[in-house]
């Protein structure tokens, strides 16, 4: 989850956000040495002694300035368009569960084998227990098999919505009428916090998600145990 | 006519040369990819009266997109109903 004065990404607890954490380090180093270089040319051409400044043609150098950036830009491009088309491909997901965005909550339906569904409602302040995070936790967390492929279905029963874990790297619109598909796989066990992305009413800070990442064996404990509950 | 000036222009001002290079690659590619789009992608319908609906024929495993990272098409399971 996110921490106070964090300026970087979370952790990664998906493989895909792990790509997308090396990608922004390989931009930004980029990114970082050209603005490095051009700072310097600027202190140099305003702090020099030289007097003949306004060199008004060369060939050579046309050709290095033009050359350069297009080659650096494409090295930017190729790995981003890796990590384009890798998000997007079909992974055999084990499990498939809809994420269904209502102000102001999300409600959250496992029907793959049983009926399996459950509200995820903020836990308010004055409730917290202690070692719990404000505006992150939630009633009911959404559960998942660790280390699984699992495919999330985005939708809403009433206004925009978006259903967004930063750790996994997942942001997905929740449009009423529509199905927006997503999938990732959990790293390791754990908590893993979002809120919701899209604008919504009053209470639109107030509706968190977490999805817990938990083995297989209590995955099923946990299922069974809210099946009989209902 | 055009390619005696493109010619004529290039040998008087060779830093030119590169840019050529670059913004011709960039245009053939990227017009290269809208004209893969049009014409291939499955949810593209250009013949309403014969495919009305191009993305009910695509196979189980078939790659329709343009790169496939981590993903051996050929090996996806067929595991749909025929219809």
């Amino acid at each position: 989850m996110a921490h106070p004065s964090q300026l970087g990404f979370q952790d990664a607890a998906s493989p895909v956000m792990e790509e997308l954490l090396h990608f922004h380090d390989h931009a930004l180093m980029i990114v970082l040495l050209i603005s490095t270089l051009v700072l310097y040319i600027i202190v140099a051409m305003v702090s020099t002694k030289l007097t003949n400044k306004y060199i008004l043609d060369s060939q050579e150098i046309e050709i290095v300035w033009t050359i350069l950036p297009a080659v650096i830009l494409i090295l930017i491009a190729l790995p981003s368009l890796r990590i384009l088309y890798l998000m997007d491909e079909v992974n055999d997901p084990h499990l498939t569960i809809k994420a269904v965005g209502h102000q102001w909550y999300w409600s959250y339906e496992y029907t793959d084998y049983e009926e399996l569904a459950f509200d995820s409602y903020m836990v308010p302040t004055q409730d917290l227990l202690p070692g719990q995070f404000r505006l992150l936790e939630t009633d009911h967390r959404m559960v998942v098999p660790v280390e699984s492929p699992t495919r999330i279905l985005v939708s809403a029963e009433d206004v925009l919505h978006s259903w967004a874990v930063p750790s996994l790297g997942i942001k997905m619109d929740a449009v009423p009428g529509r199905l927006n598909q997503t999938a990732f796989i959990t790293s390791r066990p754990g908590l893993f916090y979002g809120q919701c992305s899209e604008i919504c009413g009053a209470n639109h800070s107030f509706m968190p998600i977490v999805v817990e990442a938990v083995p297989l064996k209590h995955f099923e404990e946990w299922s069974t145990l809210l099946l009989q509950d209902a | 006519m055009v390619i005696a000036f493109v010619t004529k222009t290039l040998k008087n001002h060779p830093a030119l040369i590169p840019l050529l290079v670059f913004i011709s690659g960039g245009t053939i590619m990227s017009g290269t990819y809208l004209a893969r789009l049009a014409l291939r992608n499955p949810d593209v319908s250009w013949d309403r009266k014969n495919n009305p609906e191009p993305w009910n024929n695509i196979a189980p495993n078939e790659q329709y997109k343009l790169f496939a990272v981590n993903m051996d098409y050929s090996k996806l399971k067929k595991d749909r109903p025929d219809f």
